[in-house]
């Protein structure tokens, strides 16, 4: 069967790494797109589950960016980019090295942070978007919930309290609705 | 995960089924279907013709982790029945008729509507989605918008040397990977078209080709690689003119380009120019860059310019099965690829302006009709935004993010295991793929629900049905 | 519903009609003699009335075509029509979307249309496309002259198992005939190669264009197939290629026809650029007299002309290597389409200009061809289009036949360069057609070339395909009244298709779904089935598809019309 509970990772991230100086907050270059987890897991439907969660829902990262922020596989942190901002699993990346670059399966926590500009040629800025990443202690939301959290579209009442895009939503959905 | 047993406890097989996922659409998946009784010709427990009533795949042979995935779907998140958004903002389950209605008053009503998806169904479905389009004057957009939309627009620029995976099987002794990692994006890509596979002129497979991969990362597709360029994030652009520079007999002025250093490139090129017949892949690590179509105008000239001393093709690695599908059917029906707005009376297509993302950054929909495709998951949040402002219907099979922004809901059949229809592979081959079980009883053809999406908007504006295009 | 056209001056050269006045009745989409006193009369008195139009080579359906409308949407912004009426929106000039193709052709009279290049793997697409075109019935010739199987039976010289080949692969993908371009060339193109002259071997195959025609030649009339092989010779558009055009006509004279309708055994298409002598761009000049002298000698032989219309167009061809020079020439965007195993492809956007030496001659070419072939029943109209002009010129092209003074206009003029005066002998001829001669080029030859029976004429018994146009054959004097010609033989008064009224008044009216004609050969069943079983290995190896998955459905087909033919035996 194709169902895991996350993607399997390199499990050799060197907290001691010695030219890495700790830090807080890393500056560093977003890249998105799809891997073999990402797409079974979408594919198959599973997207309101845990595994979705943890297929899409990660920061892969170099691990000298890791030891850099003084983080392993499964933590959590916060990305932000100047059009939002999510909170994901990090984990060391298959693809490494890419020091300098974190990449995050395209999927509704990805969608929170890249940019929406298409400088008119239709498609989005997907990739080589310069973001931030800290350390958090929140968990990050089932798709549901992160949903629900950041689109707002069937809580007409609610304010921008909580809201992770820069932008929120002006929601007419009264407009329609019978 | 751990060592599995083969499957053994299945009662029929259904040979030579198309795999919905990429767009490789390989053509060889054997379906292991247990229960339910066969409508049509059985051979030796294979199912010859015809499909299996009530069965369900529990195995699939020859497909890769994708698309097995895909074909032994979550039945958990299956959609079975119509939903309608209620008052509280909770979707319900409702008929056929009530939820079809509902949403034909709202397309019928629209001013701009926007039908956006179609990558993973039928052309056949695509047929009534057309014609409702043009009915309502909407603008119908595909994947392409999000994915390789820029492919087009430098194909438009620059020109588009292509063929069909066959002349790569048969005849390529270099295999460029650019911007896109085919190992996991495409898994069967190498293995069945590209590297691995013994062609007529390639007897020995593998070790008579020579495999580049260019890309940032260092990918599961690089490491199986010969060579592996591994250019700066953002570098595509600097790089592919740096090549195309030596090719034409230039000196490189920096050292370094994009991070390679320059000998590594003329190198590269010089390999480039000794080979017998080179195919260039590339993915959306060109389009979805800074420079975007740019990027590909000079990948294509690049190939253009390889011409002159061997021979040179490539292909886009298309992402979904049927999103070439969607631009060959629109260019012959309508004569422009995707981004098609019928708002006119006739077919405008304007890049940056008939797309879905500009559309919804600029918030101009007012209904947005999603089928087989979703936005929630893959569009980015500042166009998503106004999906929360206006009604969305969507159409297909599975709960995903996309339902949590829709209102009305339309359980849809999963194209190539449970209905059949035509897709066309990312090289432009054609492919009938076949139906091998019946979908849930309570769901309905993709064909069928457009098609009465059609019907209703026509009674509505009171239009006698005409014969479709088909 | 029984109809009668009244009154009008009828033009049908197979029933040696020359111009008569008289009435033509049709009933249920069948010509009739008699048509009860309730038949719905249509005044079309002292009117132009033809059988409707035959386009025996054009480029409308396909893979092809498509890559062309996605890559080149300056084409399709040109010519945007919204939708009115029954019709949908249409856009394209050179390359139409498929409805504003049935539309297109429709309103200049046409019935019927031969897609000229099907590639047997992409053939659903191809049909996909006939089935969204409306208004016509489409015939397609799948590609078999650098198809794999055929080099390797050519080579062997095997012609029981190519002919087997054949005819089980056009029933698999629905195909009318055989086409071949440029053989041995499109293989060689697979390394970026090309071949030249007719005993240039394809790499690795060893085997010749000589080989390969031949071959096919003789499959054809072994299996009695209805058209003849369908010819598009090596080295067109070369400097000094009409001697490989000479040989390759020469080639299939000692293979006798096995047909009771077509005269042909060979159809050379798109004459024109194959018809040029000299060695380079600059001393090229016009060899369309020998072309011409050889096709007045010979009736084994057909053609169609491509003349160039001077227009800004799409050229797309099977011949990949032509294709490629062409955009090295012109440098503009290049598109190639490979096809494995079968064929190549390519297209290259074109500016055909009355200015460019090169271009005038070549439109030169075309007009000397339809001028100095004698016999109208040897020589089509085409503009291979959208090759060498789109096929709403043809129009255009029918009043220069008709008018030797346009002609000469053009020259004097210097609407095109003085070149075609040094290079070609146009300016030295002053034949003008005769609406008898325009009938027999555009309906009743090509029909025949086909052995199409039911269609390109308006015997008893006849498909009802009738075009009128608003011409007085017995007042107008085409040969001043050129623009008037051309006005109206692009807007039928009338056409018919079936005896249905689709086209009135210039505009289309009614809109049918278009049907496909296609082979059916019969009787060497068992044949077949061994030389499938003997090249499945070979399948299954090299193509990225599986035979199951490979053949057109008849979900592809849902209105054929199967010519049925017995091999061997020249059908009725």
């Amino acid at each position: 069967m194709t169902y895991v509970d996350r993607p399997s990772v390199p499990n050799v991230v060197k907290f001691d790494e010695p030219t890495a100086k700790k830090r807080n907050k890393l500056s560093l270059m977003l890249n998105t797109g799809s891997d073999i987890y990402q797409g079974a897991c979408k594919k198959r439907g599973s997207t309101l589950k845990d595994e979705y969660r943890h297929a899409s829902g990660t920061a892969y990262m170099d691990p000298k960016d890791m030891a850099k922020l003084g983080v392993k596989n499964w933590d959590k942190a916060l990305v932000k980019t100047d059009w939002g901002e999510v909170v994901v699993y990090v984990a060391h990346s298959r693809d490494a090295p890419h020091e300098g670059q974190i990449f995050i399966c395209k999927g509704p926590w990805a969608n929170v942070i890249v940019s929406p500009e298409t400088y008119c040629c239709c498609d989005p800025t997907y990739k080589g978007v310069p973001a931030t990443i800290e350390k958090s202690d929140e968990e990050p939301l089932l798709m549901a919930d992160l949903m629900a959290e950041v689109y707002k579209k069937y809580n007409e009442n609610e304010t921008s309290t909580g809201n992770r895009l820069v932008k929120i939503p002006n929601n007419n959905a009264s407009n329609y609705r019978s | 995960m751990g060592y599995e047993e083969p499957i053994t406890d299945y009662d029929y097989k259904v040979d030579n089924c198309t795999c919905a996922f990429c767009g490789c659409n390989c053509d060889d998946l054997v379906y292991l279907v247990k229960g339910g009784e066969v409508k049509g010709e059985i051979k030796d427990g294979v199912v010859v013709s015809g499909y299996i009533d009530g069965g369900h795949v529990i195995g699939v042979r020859h497909a890769c982790r994708l698309g097995a995935s895909k074909v032994m779907e979550d039945m958990d998140q299956r959609l079975l029945v119509p939903m309608i958004r209620d008052e509280k903002g909770n979707l319900v389950e409702t008929d056929w008729d009530t939820a079809l209605d509902k949403a034909a008053e709202l397309i019928a009503n629209a001013v701009r509507p926007v039908f956006y998806g179609w990558s993973e169904t039928s052309i056949e479905t695509m047929h009534y989605g057309l014609e409702l389009g043009e009915l309502v004057g909407a603008v119908l957009d595909n994947q392409a918008t999000i994915c390789h939309g820029p492919s087009l627009q430098a194909v438009q620029n620059a020109g588009y040397p292509v063929m069909t995976l066959g002349e790569c099987k048969n005849r390529a002794d270099m295999i460029v990977y650019t911007g896109n990692n085919a190992m996991n994006s495409h898994p069967r890509h190498l293995g069945r078209y590209s590297t691995f596979p013994r062609g007529y002129f390639r007897k020995r497979g593998r070790f008579d080709r020579t495999l580049v991969t260019m890309d940032p990362r260092y990918t599961d597709t690089a490491k199986m690689s010969d060579i592996w360029v591994g250019f700066e994030q953002n570098g595509d652009y600097e790089f592919y003119n740096a090549m195309r520079a030596v090719l034409r007999g230039k000196k490189l002025e920096k050292d370094i380009i994009s991070g390679i250093p320059k000998e590594d490139i003329e190198e590269l090129v010089e390999e480039m120019k000794k080979v017998q017949f080179g195919a260039l892949f590339f993915g959306l690590g060109l389009t979805h860059t800074l420079s975007k179509q740019r990027n590909i105008d000079i990948a294509i000239n690049l190939v253009q310019d390889l011409n002159k001393f061997s021979k040179w093709n490539l292909i886009p690695m298309r992402g979904h099965f049927n999103v070439n599908g969607f631009n060959i059917f629109m260019a012959m029906e309508q004569g422009f690829p995707y981004g098609v707005d019928f708002a006119r009376g006739y077919p405008r297509y304007m890049n940056g302006e008939t797309n879905t993302i500009d559309l919804l950054t600029r918030e101009e929909p007012d209904v947005f009709l999603v089928i087989a495709a979703d936005p929630g998951a893959h569009f980015p949040s500042g166009a998503n935004r106004h999906l929360a402002n206006i009604p969305v219907i969507q159409i297909d099979i599975h709960w995903g993010p996309s339902t949590e922004l829709a209102d009305i809901v339309l359980p849809g059949s999963f194209i190539a295991v449970e209905a059949a229809g035509t897709s066309y592979r990312m090289d432009g081959v054609p492919i009938y793929m076949k139906k091998a079980i019946s979908r849930p009883k309570t769901t309905r053809d993709d064909e069928w629900i457009v098609n009465e999406l059609l019907k209703r908007v026509q009674k509505i504006k009171g239009i006698k049905p005409t014969v479709a295009g088909k | 519903m029984e109809y009668i056209l009244k009154n009008g001056i009828v033009y049908d050269p197979t029933n040696n009609v020359d111009g008569e006045k008289k009435d033509v009745m049709f009933k249920d989409g069948k010509i009739v003699d008699t048509v009860s006193p309730d038949a719905k009369e249509i005044d079309v008195t002292d009117k132009l009335v033809m059988p409707a139009g035959v386009d025996p080579h054009s480029h409308i359906a396909g893979p092809k075509l498509v890559v062309g409308r996605l890559y080149r949407p300056e084409d399709s912004r040109r010519g945007i029509v919204p939708k009115k009426g029954v019709t949908r929106a249409e856009t394209g000039f050179s390359i139409p979307s498929c409805p504003a193709t049935g539309y297109r052709y429709s309103r200049m009279g046409y019935g019927t249309v031969v897609e000229a290049a099907m590639p047997p793997l992409e053939a659903k697409h191809t049909h996909e496309e006939i089935n969204i075109i409306p208004n016509l019935d489409i015939a397609p010739l799948p590609l078999f002259g650098n198809n794999w199987f055929t080099l390797e039976y050519a080579k062997e010289g095997n012609i029981d198992d190519l002919s087997a080949f054949i005819s089980y692969w056009l029933r698999l993908v629905k195909g009318y005939g055989i086409k071949i371009v440029n053989p041995c060339g499109g293989e060689a193109w697979g390394w970026g190669m090309n071949v030249h002259g007719l005993d240039d071997p394809a790499p690795y195959f060893d085997v010749t264009a000589r080989e390969v025609i031949t071959a096919l030649a003789k499959a054809n009339e072994k299996l009695a197939l209805p058209h003849s092989i369908h010819l598009h010779p090596n080295d067109l558009g070369h400097p000094g290629n009409y001697e490989t055009t000479l040989d390759s006509m020469k080639l299939v004279k000692g293979i006798s026809k096995n047909s009771p309708v077509r005269n042909q055994t060979v159809h050379m298409t798109h004459i024109q650029y194959h018809s040029y002598a000299g060695t380079n761009w600059r001393d090229f000049k016009s060899a369309a007299p020998d072309v011409a002298k050889f096709v007045n000698n010979n009736d084994h032989v057909t053609c169609d002309v491509g003349q160039i219309t001077l227009d800004e167009t799409t050229t797309m061809t099977a011949d990949g290597p032509m294709e490629f020079d062409l955009h090295q020439l012109n440098g503009l965007k290049w598109a190639n389409k490979d096809i494995e195993l079968e064929t190549a492809s390519g297209i290259v956007p074109f500016i055909y200009s009355g200015r460019n030496s090169v271009h005038s001659v070549q439109w030169a070419i075309g007009l000397e061809m339809f001028l100095l072939v004698n016999n109208p029943w040897q020589i089509f109209l085409t503009t291979d289009s959208p090759n060498a002009g789109p096929f709403i010129r043809y129009p255009r092209v029918i009043s220069w036949l008709m008018s030797n003074k346009r002609r000469t206009e053009m020259i004097e003029n210097r609407e095109v360069h003085k070149a075609v005066e040094k290079k070609s002998t146009l300016a030295t001829i002053d034949r003008e057609y005769d609406f008898n001669e325009i009938a027999t080029i555009s309906r009743a030859a090509p029909a025949k070339a086909y052995s199409f029976t039911d269609r390109g004429h308006l015997g008893i018994g006849a498909n009802a395909d009738i075009a009128v146009y608003n011409i007085k054959p017995n007042e107008i004097d085409p040969s001043i009244e050129y623009e008037v010609i051309e006005k109206e033989f692009g807007n039928a008064a009338y056409t018919i298709k079936d005896g249905r009224i689709l086209v009135k008044d210039g505009e289309v009216v009614k809109v049918v779904p278009s049907r496909t004609l296609w082979t059916n050969v019969n009787g060497i069943e068992a044949e077949e089935e061994a030389v499938i079983k003997k090249i499945m290995p070979s399948f299954n190896k090299y193509y990225t598809i599986k035979f199951e998955n490979y053949k057109v459905h008849d979900h592809f087909v849902p209105r054929p019309m199967a010519v049925n033919v017995q091999a061997g035996k020249a059908a009725k």
